[in-house]
């Protein structure tokens, strides 16, 4: 059977070979569909990495620790007691924890009003400890003026652009925070301005102040607590085994400690990477069902071109399945050799984006906003495995479906008929 | 040109090998139907952003005071401190054939008590009779009832009612910074909680009758600071700005026209990407097509070839041959077009009429600052359509191109006398 298989296979490559110039033409479909989705799948999965970590790091992290309830209410009541994130201090500590854990934040993050003499605007009020928070969060590299917090701040503010220019204050200026504090009573706090931010989003711009976490605590009078722990992971794939880590070490805790992925954290970026990878592999799916439509229509065509040639063979004694088998051969060595190229190609392409992305400034006129986050508009390509895996697979579903047609055809060919042709 | 037989010698051959024919058509239909219902599809995510960021909230169009923006400072009312004829202005605003409607606005910020907690929000006065005609918050109202005119009532986004334990009927305390330096504060009734899927709406916004705001930050009834109007195709609402620009400031007051261009300029510049996007796909599939075509066509000009050396055997010039198979790739292009309008009018007329429930996809997000609701209406791509059916033509001719050119180099007497 083997033999079998062998003559088979050298019979397919032979006619492959014998119709060069058509071969080259099918196979450049393919080359160009496979070097396509291996491109474009780095180019979205690393797209989609720095879009995440650009989310996390303005936001709550990758995964982040808050106490239950704290996100839907949102108030003081529902927050991490001195004890509680001393456990969740020895929790990222835990040897099962620590490796996968690039860095994380404790902050207080409660709404607030802030009020100058010409205006008073609703923010978002938090109050971090500022040397973590400038290892953890994007926002103080993007300072416009002034500098950010420092260790040793007391009354001072980071504040974004917008708002600045909404209370008419300048770096230097005072203004006036007012919050509902522990007790259910309203503090009011005034502050300094220290440094200004631009993000590009025009919530965060608009609507957040940070504050020295030390600050907060004497104001608010909730001393030794914070409302969440944010952490950076190495990346999102890291998210789903550390998560479930965390709630393992932190079990006896989990009235008082809530692990949340930044899925559940942030659902609008979640839906708006799904909705972005949607997009692409339709995009995919249509590319690659008109690549097999014409590889059904070559391999078809040269099953019956070649009606007099299987007439013979089968008169020489091979059988239905032999012919069936012969064909089907030349489908997929045909596409696995062109789709192979075609993932070289995109590999290829690929491994040259590696060091200067792929810049996309031409389609943008203004920084672009989506779900919170401002595009990069310069993309730097992800490589996984997975990628090879997927684009293989292609590979494979596309040869057998575009052969499977043509390889029935050539099974139905009767010996005397055929021998009639031409 | 239309008489020539080649047309009809060219639609024969295409029935000559049915199958062919079949699988080549299809290709290109299909790819005409992608390049369509992703435009379509484009459209209908650009239009959704576009409507709702505008159309939630803000509208396509605002006048404000020339020093509103971008401070939007609590004494910089339009006309400035004097006030001026709201009931006017807002008239001259909606006279605009472009306008349909157009309502008086007020701004403060302030905080929002209910027994169980205080909240920062921004408060906005608006004409609960005109404001439903300009923007759909208030049909976002999920429980309760709008507030009346003039009375101290006001409704609340769900996540503000939720952190504050608001139902409606509730007393709530307003504290605002007002305008003759006070503090203004008043006991308001919750008439209605509303959801508009934004969480920074939901979470942050209080709306109230002008006329209680007005009373709460101390100020007459002729001192609003914004006019919004809608303008229902929100692509002709910079061409308004600039009519209304001269009419409005030269009457009375000086004012300041903006369209939603000019302050969601992000918007903008999504659509302009998307149509970018739209283009590179245009092509891509349409060059992968080129590669299906022009094999079919060598495989059917290669089994004719007996038929062009008898052809240039008797007279017919190469020229002629050429066309000739070019004609075939036109009606070849032809039939796939109408098979492809065929595929693709359903699905878009389906998707723009029905659009389906993607929920199980994504849950609502924000695109350039607009809600993006799970439910995705293709809005019909009217000049997608055109190009890409020119794209269909010049994909069929081009990839004819060479073995056109090399049906007319056939050697006549080398193939007639065999191989």
């Amino acid at each position: 059977m083997s033999d079998r298989l062998r003559l088979l296979l050298r019979l397919a490559v032979r006619n492959i070979r014998t119709q060069t110039r058509r071969s080259i033409l099918t196979g450049l479909a393919m080359v160009v569909g496979l070097g396509l989705l291996v491109m474009s799948r780095s180019m979205a999965e690393g797209g989609h990495e720095d879009w995440i970590e650009k989310g996390v790091r303005m936001g709550s992290g990758h995964v982040t620790l808050q106490a239950p309830g704290f996100a839907a209410r949102r108030t003081l009541d529902y927050r991490l007691a001195r004890d509680d994130l001393e456990a969740v201090r020895m929790a990222l500590g835990d040897s099962s924890v620590a490796p996968a854990v690039h860095g994380y934040a404790v902050r207080l993050e409660l709404a607030g009003l802030a009020s100058s003499a010409n205006a008073a605007v609703p923010v978002a009020i938090v109050a971090v400890e500022p040397e973590r928070e400038r290892r953890f969060s994007e926002l103080p590299a993007k300072l416009v003026e002034g500098r950010y917090l420092v260790a040793e701040d007391g009354l001072h503010a980071f504040v974004g652009q917008q708002l600045l220019e909404r209370l008419d204050l300048d770096v230097g200026s005072r203004l006036v925070l007012t919050a509902q504090d522990a007790e259910g009573e309203i503090a009011a706090q005034l502050v300094r301005v220290a440094g200004v931010f631009r993000s590009g989003v025009p919530e965060t711009d608009q609507g957040v102040v940070h504050i020295p976490l030390s600050t907060a605590r004497g104001w608010l009078r909730v001393e030794g607590s914070a409302t969440s722990v944010a952490i950076l992971l190495a990346n999102s794939r890291a998210v789903g085994p550390a998560t479930r880590r965390l709630e393992r070490v932190l079990a006896d805790r989990a009235d008082r400690v809530a692990v949340l992925d930044w899925k559940e954290a942030m659902p609008a970026l979640h839906a708006a990477v799904r909705l972005d990878d949607f997009a692409d592999w339709v995009f995919h799916a249509i590319t690659l069902a008109i690549v097999a439509l014409a590889i059904v229509n070559t391999i078809l065509m040269s099953v019956l071109h070649r009606t007099r040639e299987f007439g013979v063979t089968r008169a020489l004694g091979m059988s239905r399945a032999d012919t069936g088998t012969q064909v089907m051969l030349e489908g997929l060595v045909l596409t696995s050799v062109s789709g192979l190229i075609g993932i070289g190609v995109g590999l290829g392409l690929t491994w040259l984006l590696f060091r200067n992305g792929l810049d996309f400034t031409f389609l943008f006129e203004q920084e672009l906003e989506m779900a919170g986050v401002v595009f990069d508009p310069v993309i730097y390509p992800r490589f996984h495995v997975s990628q090879i895996l997927w684009s293989l697979g292609f590979v494979f579903v596309i040869g057998v479906l575009s052969s499977l047609y043509p390889a029935y055809r050539a099974t139905r060919i009767e010996v005397a008929e055929a021998m009639k042709f031409e | 040109m239309f008489r020539s037989p080649w047309w009809r010698i060219g639609w024969r051959n295409l029935g000559r090998n049915r199958r062919r024919t079949l699988f080549t058509t299809g290709g290109l239909a299909l790819g005409f139907c992608a390049v369509v219902v992703m435009g379509g599809l484009n459209r209908g995510l650009i239009a959704e952003m576009i409507g709702n960021g505008t159309g939630i909230l803000d509208g396509q169009l605002q006048v404000h005071d020339s020093e509103y923006l971008p401070e939007r400072s609590l004494y910089e009312t339009i006309g400035g401190r004097e006030g001026t004829d709201v009931e006017r202005l807002v008239a001259a605003v909606a006279a605009d054939p472009f306008v349909s409607a157009s309502t008086p606005r007020v701004f403060a910020g302030g905080l929002v008590s209910s027994g169980d907690g205080t909240v920062a929000a921004a408060l906005i006065g608006i004409d609960p009779a005109r404001e439903p005609a300009v923007s759909t918050i208030l049909s976002t109202l999920d429980e309760g009832r709008l507030p009346l005119p003039g009375a101290n009532e006001l409704i609340v986004g769900r996540e503000m009612a939720r952190q504050l334990s608001f139902a409606a009927g509730d007393e709530a305390v307003l504290v605002a910074p007002a305008a003759d330096g006070s503090m203004g504060n008043d006991l308001f009734t919750v008439a209605g909680v509303f959801d508009t899927g934004l969480a920074e709406l939901d979470r942050g916004l209080a709306l109230l009758p002008i006329g209680a705001l007005q009373r709460l930050i101390a100020l007459p009834e002729s001192r609003i600071h914004e006019i919004a109007a809608r303008v229902e195709d929100p692509w002709h609402a910079p061409e308004v700005a600039a009519r209304l620009a001269g009419p409005i400031a030269g009457s009375e007051t000086e004012a300041e026209v903006s369209a939603w261009t000019t302050f969601r300029p992000e918007m903008v510049s999504y659509a302009t990407m998307a149509e970018g996007v739209e283009w590179m796909l245009l092509v891509i599939v349409f060059v992968i097509a080129i590669f299906g075509v022009a094999n079919t066509m060598l495989m059917a000009t290669f089994e004719r070839r007996h038929e062009f050396a008898l052809l240039l055997a008797l007279g017919t010039t190469p020229g002629v041959i050429v066309r000739s198979v070019l004609a075939e790739a036109v009606v070849l292009s032809t039939v796939s077009l109408v098979a492809g309008a065929v595929i693709t009018a359903p699905i878009l007329v389906w998707w723009h009429l029905a659009p389906p429930d993607m929920s199980w996809l994504y849950g609502g997000t924000t695109l350039a600052g607009g809600l993006m609701r799970p439910i995705l209406r293709v809005e019909y791509p009217w000049l997608m359509i055109v190009e890409a059916a020119v794209a269909l033509f010049l994909t069929a001719v081009l990839a004819a191109l060479y073995p056109a050119w090399r049906s007319a180099r056939v050697p006549p007497a080398d193939t007639l006398t065999g191989r």
